[in-house]
């Protein structure tokens, strides 16, 4: 079996990211990390961000920095990864790429102990680098200017330590003295070496100075001093004149400023009050923002909350540190502050979101200060606060992300073409069930009803300079309706068109003066309302027009062309006359150049399934220029023309080209070049859009021509990041449709569908998933459909959290309490009212935090259609729900019933324990909406998987695979196979035949023997895999990803399976015994690939309807999907070859080592590599394809990555 | 503790042991030696059947010389036998050549593995009469054709000894509607054996240990025999 990986929306969470100006200038961009992918945003002038490049780099983005050398203008990038070397980036406007300046090796790849790439600092002068690992080696790089003031980077200077955790490094802003860099660091050669453990409990942090002596060119320490164990992240404080230099360390509920030669100045954080005592409070992100005449720091905690740190200082000497409560927003991985005034929080888990600064945090609050510090027999006295609304902060725009994904199936729920992708997203506070469909989300503007049902529409402008739209014309198939577009819209009846006849277009033609065109003629609507009749010969009737601004194309009936041009006078003149052979199907004429009187090509598409193009230029007018000969007739043409640029927002430099496109009767969309001097077609291309027939229509998108393809659903063929994608739109089927711009909707769609006119506009271009999200109460676990009723049950549970009830009273409470204390504070009052009325979202501030050991965990039922909770039951006594099956108990009368795995009072930490485990069964009542309890029965472990199997259930507990019958007041065991391994995560089965997944040791397969009443294992994996998601694929085989990030097949072999089901009288199956305890058979792996980001949920399913089935995991969205031929497989290992040689990853990993990170890949191509090559340099491109072609002997160019199904 | 269903160290340090000795024991001939019920060992080749506790035992015993004298002699024997069986053959191919016949030969084959051939007899049989009623019965689901082959293999087990005596007697008819009655009782029996019954050496029913029954439970022995 041969695969083709191939990523269907990038990761979405985001690891870390940066801030800075990267295209020079005073542009603000931020630089994120999203596991593999390096993106570049930017937030445009309606605040919202956009995504200007995304670049897969094939390995791990541990950490990135920027840097500016002093005097330049621009930001550069560091990027510290798992390939053992130190890369630096530059954002090239122009071509809109990041270009590699420079490239350093300095050890091995992969993420290991002591190899740097896990920490990077930078010196705030921007003069040098440190890069560290998390243990013993640090590497110092002196960055300078070369004589053509190009960047420059030293070989590295050495600041090993051995023995030695380093938590945070920072650079010190110490002017243009010698750089130095703080890291936080542990030394554990005592502990390491003192058996009692003493040394170990006595080990203490200490804050080390490096200084980089750039005279000497070499790396000292320069001074070490303890700090508090709780410390783990550094802050660098402006120097050099702007600040009093030093660091900020951020330590478990204090944070202090440190400089070499100066007292602690030492401050405690505020604290929620609702905060349990044992619980700390860590700072997890800060940014610092600097201006001219002040700088402050925002930190951020491990509960949301951002503190605006503030120091007061005279020239080096810091007086007082103060700690001001901000704001409260989402747990962030990265604060991003941007000198426009916006903040960028960048989470891993949930969505992102930017922020826009309404106030710098000026006003009173809760605040620390280092000054009113007050140190107790008990220890620092805290200092309180309580969460209130944003007041610093206003959220103008957000970023969604899907991570994690806990679980997630491809079902067809909704009967809808394509099935729709249910996940479990989010975790805590923030956790939902969001539904994906493939397409692009549209938002729907209006819906209004028309008399009857339409067969076409159009918007037409009064002048061409007219910025929106004057009219829609509505044609029926025996009048015609006009709207006139203003505050609202509604019919005129003195536009001067015909309204008693069926229209076949409607548009501007010259620079005011509108055309309509009805089967018997051309009404010509002058700008003084003056109108003139073409009037057509005989009793012939129009049957197909095609035009542009200047010029305009009729096909009569019978197949006569007649062409006509608007004159000097902007009369429309009949120009020419040509027969064609048979009846015209469609027409069009390509647009006017800029700068030109007349476009040179008309497209004319026969039944004879040809598409011809036509010169309109006076010289040779009505001659054919090229021929082109298709699969069907085609019912539709499109010229689109892409204009010349360079750079730009999107793109890269392009060449002026003309695209013609045509939708042809079965299904297909057929796209050719067309020569802009000649005429003549080539690179011809095709894809399968839909059932019907594709029409095409020409819209803005992002002030630039796109195309809408509507078959039996629409598409929209658009440029994104200088890639022509085809992505189709989440929206019903349409009839025919027209761009529509006025002040309420710039760049819109009115489109016709059944008898409403939809006016609606496009969102979120480059996306591939539209979603529909329900939010959730506590992070989900898993899900199960109820197949009768089509709901799904979800579990969810959430460790040291509160129940529902319990945070709900808390709260009263609390608004009690504050509106007794707070009542001569008028400020205080309105702020509680306001609160009462819309309590603090939990989304936003999180859950109160509880103990450890105290669980919350509910299962509800959910109807996806209307979104709504039918049922929803909260586990009581500290339970918390780990698996979930619905279950068909044979003999039974209560029919489907739900199988609930649960734990009681788990605990991780110090070991993992628990106090029992059961299994709930429910029944479903009222049409499956309610559930029911039915019993539950203890078990001796955790049940972490269950399933049906032949009418009863398998649990897996712990070890042990244990079969289960219903009784009547608990489960009744009735068989089981305690020989597993560890722990079992997944059951799966399929006949007879039981795939078990263990926690540590992969898969095992299983056999049910009813005569014996016994499970057997026959056969397991060879490979301990650490198994995070399972999926069953044929008989013999099953998908399974583990936690290192690698997803694999593995198979019984085609004799062993045979000989385990040919064993009538099962004696071989008994009595066979594996060596050393394992299983007599072992699975073959068929499949490998590091996909190099944890898969936490596996799904076969066929995303194209008709398309092949192909296995979906998550939570970075992707599929692998089989190849059906070897001549597909031989052209792309040799283009994903030439393409490892051509065109290396960006970070300097090495694509095909990234790939074969922990098992050497196997069998599987990289789509998202091959997918590369349209980026390569086009005379490369080229030299490449032929390559291949010669190679394979194959007429074959790259339209096989275009039609390839996703 | 329990040394049923599989589930106890003691069953894993069993087949540890039981691993070692037949590592052990690979290396002597199957015949040259007896396992008794016992547990113990007994030596074929010595005429004495001198009896040994463990397989290491035997393993010293069989490189001492008297074993090796005796097992000589049994080898010599053995030789002389096969000669002897060679040349009797070669004469009674000469016979069937002569007189048309091979009615002796056959007795020569079958009459050396008469069981397994009887079995083996009763097995295509059952198979053919299987055959047949699949292709009778309407179109089962595909789970449960599984668990009929499952059956198969059970009445192969079952049928050897009813199947000696009677099938060449009774009519056809008569035949099959006993064999739906045998399939309806193994269908029932192995719903019993599936809920955790199990079959003492008297055919009675009992609980297995480990295994958990409602209280309402059917008790097979009075359905069964009630039957």
């Amino acid at each position: 079996m041969y695969l083709y990986s191939l990523t269907l929306q990038q990761a979405t969470g985001i690891l870390c990211a940066i801030n800075g100006s990267f295209s020079g200038g005073k542009a603000q961009e931020i630089i994120v990390a999203r596991g593999k992918v390096l993106d570049l945003l930017r937030p445009d002038e309606n605040g919202k961000l956009q995504t200007l490049l995304s670049v897969d780099i094939f390995g791990a983005i541990r950490s990135l920095a920027q840097f500016r050398l002093t005097g330049a203008q621009k930001d550069y990038i560091v990027v510290g990864s798992d390939s053992g070397r130190i890369v630096i980036l530059e954002y090239n406007k122009e071509k809109n790429t990041f270009d590699k300046i420079h490239q350093e090796t300095f050890g091995k790849s992969g993420c290991r102990r002591i190899v740097p790439g896990q920490y990077l600092a930078i010196d705030p002068k921007g003069r040098a680098v440190m890069i560290a690992a998390c243990e013993k080696q640090k590497l110092v790089y002196v960055l300078n200017r070369d004589t053509a003031a190009r960047l420059t980077i030293s070989s590295p200077l050495e600041a090993h330590k051995s023995h030695t955790i380093v938590y945070s490094i920072c650079g010190v802003d110490c002017g243009f003295d010698n750089p130095i860099f703080a890291a936080i660091e542990l030394d554990y050669s005592e502990a390491d070496q003192d058996p009692t453990g003493q040394a170990a409990n006595e080990a203490q942090k200490h804050l080390t100075f490096y200084e980089l002596d750039l005279g000497l060119n070499h790396v000292s320490r320069k001074w070490s001093e303890q700090v508090d164990n709780g410390a783990n992240l550094l802050v660098t404080v402006p120097g050099g004149g702007d600040g009093p230099s030093g660091v900020l360390v951020c330590a478990e509920n204090f944070v202090i400023y440190k400089n070499q030669g100066h007292p602690d100045v030492r401050a405690v954080i505020p604290r929620r009050e609702d905060l349990p005592a044992e619980r700390g409070v860590l700072i997890v992100s800060a940014a610092m923002h600097k201006q001219k005449s002040m700088f402050f720091f925002l930190l951020q905690t491990e509960y949301g909350d951002i503190f605006k740190v503030t120091l007061d200082h005279d020239n080096d000497r810091v007086k007082e540190l103060k700690i001001k409560y901000f704001d409260t927003i989402p747990v962030t991985s990265s604060l991003c502050v941007l000198k426009s005034g916006f903040l960028f929080a960048a989470s891993e888990f949930g969505n992102h979101a930017l922020y826009q600064f309404r106030a710098i945090g000026d006003d009173p609050d809760v605040e620390a200060s280092s000054a009113t510090l007050m140190e107790t027999e008990e220890g620092f006295q805290p200092v309180f606060f309580q969460p209130r609304k944003l007041k610093n902060l206003a959220r103008i725009d957000h970023v969604e992300s899907l991570m994690p994904v806990m679980d997630m199936k491809v079902i067809n729920l909704f009967e809808e073409e394509t099935p729709q992708i249910f996940s479990l997203c989010g975790r805590g506070p923030r956790s939902s069930l969001r539904i994906l469909r493939p397409g692009l989300a549209i938002s729907e503007m209006a819906v209004s009803q028309l008399p009857g049902v339409p067969s076409a529409v159009w918007t037409v402008k009064k002048n061409v300079n007219d910025e929106f739209d004057a009219y829609i014309v509505v044609s029926f198939p025996n009048a015609t309706l006009v709207l006139s577009i203003g505050e609202t819209v509604e019919e005129v009846s003195d536009s001067g068109f015909l309204d008693t006849t069926p229209s076949l277009a409607v548009s501007l033609i010259g620079d005011d003066s509108l055309m309509q065109v009805h089967p018997s003629g051309i009404r010509h609507i002058r700008e003084d309302g003056r109108v003139n009749e073409w009037r057509t010969p005989g009793k012939r009737t129009i049957v197909k027009v095609g035009s542009n601004r200047l010029q305009v194309v009729i096909a009569l009936s019978g197949g006569e062309l007649i062409y006509f041009e608007v004159d000097m006078t902007g009369q429309l003149m009949e120009v020419e006359k040509h027969e064609m052979s048979g009846d015209v199907a469609c027409l069009d004429i390509a647009p006017v150049p800029e700068g030109r009187r007349r476009s040179r090509f008309l497209a004319v598409g026969s039944y004879d399934n040809t598409i011809r193009i036509l010169s309109l230029d006076p010289d040779d007018c009505m001659q054919i220029l090229s021929l082109q000969s298709v699969s069907s007739p085609p019912e539709s043409l499109l010229f689109l023309e892409v204009q010349a640029s360079t750079g730009g927002e999107d793109g890269a430099d392009h060449p002026a080209s003309l695209f013609l496109n045509a939708g042809l009767q079965n299904g297909v969309l057929f796209r050719t070049v067309v020569d802009m001097v000649t005429g003549q077609l080539s690179d011809a291309r095709s894809r399968f859009l839909g059932l019907r027939a594709p029409k095409l229509f020409s819209v803005i998108v992002r002030g630039k021509r796109a195309m809408l393809c509507l078959s039996s659903r629409p598409w929209l063929g658009y440029i994104h990041q200088g890639h022509f994608l085809l992505t189709p739109l989440s929206y019903e089927t349409l009839e025919y449709a027209a761009s529509f711009s006025s002040d309420q909707c710039a760049e819109g769609v009115v489109a016709v569908a059944g008898d409403a006119l939809r006016v609606f506009t496009i969102e979120r271009l480059g996306e591939t998933f539209n979603e529909t999200t329900i939010p959730l109460r506590y992070t989900p676990r898993k899900f199960v459909l109820q197949p009768k009723r089509k709901l799904l049950v979800i579990i969810e549970s959430d460790q040291g959290a509160f129940t529902a009830e319990e945070r709900e009273a808390a709260k009263k409470e609390c608004f009690d309490a504050a509106g007794m204390a707070e009542n001569g504070n008028a400020d205080q009052m309105e702020n509680g009212d306001d609160e009462e009325e819309n309590p603090l979202s939990d989304e936003q501030y999180g859950y109160p935090k509880a103990e450890a050991e105290k669980w919350v965990s509910c299962i509800r039922v959910l109807d996806p259609r209307t979104t709504q909770t039918t049922c929803l039951l909260e586990l009581q006594d500290n339970e918390s729900a780990f698996s979930i099956c619905t279950v068909n108990f044979h003999d039974k009368e209560y029919g489907t019933l739900l199988a609930v795995g649960t734990a009681k009072g788990l605990q991780f930490w110090p070991k993992r324990s628990f106090e029992a485990g059961y299994i709930h069964i429910y029944r479903f009542k009222e049409d499956g909406k309610v559930l029911e309890l039915l019993h539950k029965t203890q078990v001796e472990g955790v049940p972490l998987a269950l399933c049906q199997f032949q009418g009863r259930l398998l649990a897996g507990i712990g070890p042990v695979l244990r079969l289960y019958d219903l009784g009547k007041k608990r489960l009744l065991r009735k068989c089981e196979n305690k020989l597993f391994p560890n722990t079992i995560t997944s059951i799966q089965t399929y006949r007879d035949r039981i795939y078990v997944g263990d926690m540590q040791e992969s898969f095992h397969y299983c056999k049910y023997r009813r005569d014996e009443n016994q499970l057997y294992i026959f056969a397991d994996d060879t490979v301990p895999r650490w198994l995070t998601a399972a999926h069953h694929v044929d008989f013999d085989t099953v998908a399974g990803a583990d936690k290192f990030g690698n997803v694999y097949f593995v198979r019984l072999p085609q004799d062993v399976s045979d000989e385990i089901e040919e064993d009538p009288t099962g004696g071989k199956i008994k009595w066979e015994q594996g060596k050393l305890n394992g299983a007599p058979n072992k699975v073959e792996e068929i499949v490998q690939f590091h996909i190099g980001d944890v898969v936490t949920c596996l799904h076969k399913a066929s995303l194209i309807p008709g398309g092949g089935e192909c296995i979906i995991y998550g939570p970075a969205m992707g599929a692998l999907l089989p190849f059906t031929s070897r001549d597909d497989v031989d052209f792309f290992s040799h283009l994903e070859m030439h393409m490892r040689q051509e065109h290396p990853p960006l970070c300097g990993r090495d694509h095909m080592a990234y790939r074969s990170a922990y098992f050497p890949v196997k069998d599987v191509i990289d789509g998202d590599l091959c997918e590369q090559f349209p980026t390569l340099p086009m005379d490369l491109q080229r030299i490449k394809s032929f390559e291949i072609a010669l190679m394979k002997g194959m007429d074959n160019d790259l339209r096989v990555i275009e039609d390839w199904p996703c | 503790m329990s040394v049923f269903g599989g589930d106890s160290w003691a069953r894993e340090a069993q087949y540890r042991k039981r691993r070692v000795d037949d590592l052990l024991l690979e290396d002597f001939e199957a015949s040259a030696y007896k396992k008794l019920s016992n547990g113990k060992f007994t030596c074929l080749v010595c005429p004495h059947n001198p009896v040994f506790d463990t397989p290491l035992v035997l393993s010293m015993h069989s490189k001492g010389p008297r074993h090796k004298a005796a097992e000589s002699r049994r080898k010599e024997r053995e030789l002389w036998r096969q000669e002897e069986i060679s040349k009797r053959l070669a004469m009674s191919n000469c016979v069937t050549s002569t007189s048309g016949s091979n009615v002796p030969y056959q007795q020569c084959t079958n009459g050396r593995k008469p069981l397994i051939e009887r079995t083996r007899k009763a097995a295509s049989e059952i198979f053919s009469n299987d055959i047949i009623e699949q292709r009778n019965k309407c179109r089962k689901p595909e789970g449960e054709s599984v668990i009929s082959s499952c059956v198969y293999g059970q009445s192969i087990q079952w049928k050897e000894c009813p199947i000696e005596t009677e099938v060449p007697q009774k009519e056809v008819v008569v035949d099959q509607v006993q064999q739906l009655d045998y399939r309806g009782r193994q269908e029932r029996e192995l719903k019993f054996t599936a809920a955790g019954w199990k079959r003492d050496c008297h055919g009675r029913w009992f609980k297995d240990e480990n295994v958990e029954f409602d209280s309402d439970e059917e008790d097979p022995n009075v359905i069964l025999n009630g039957n």
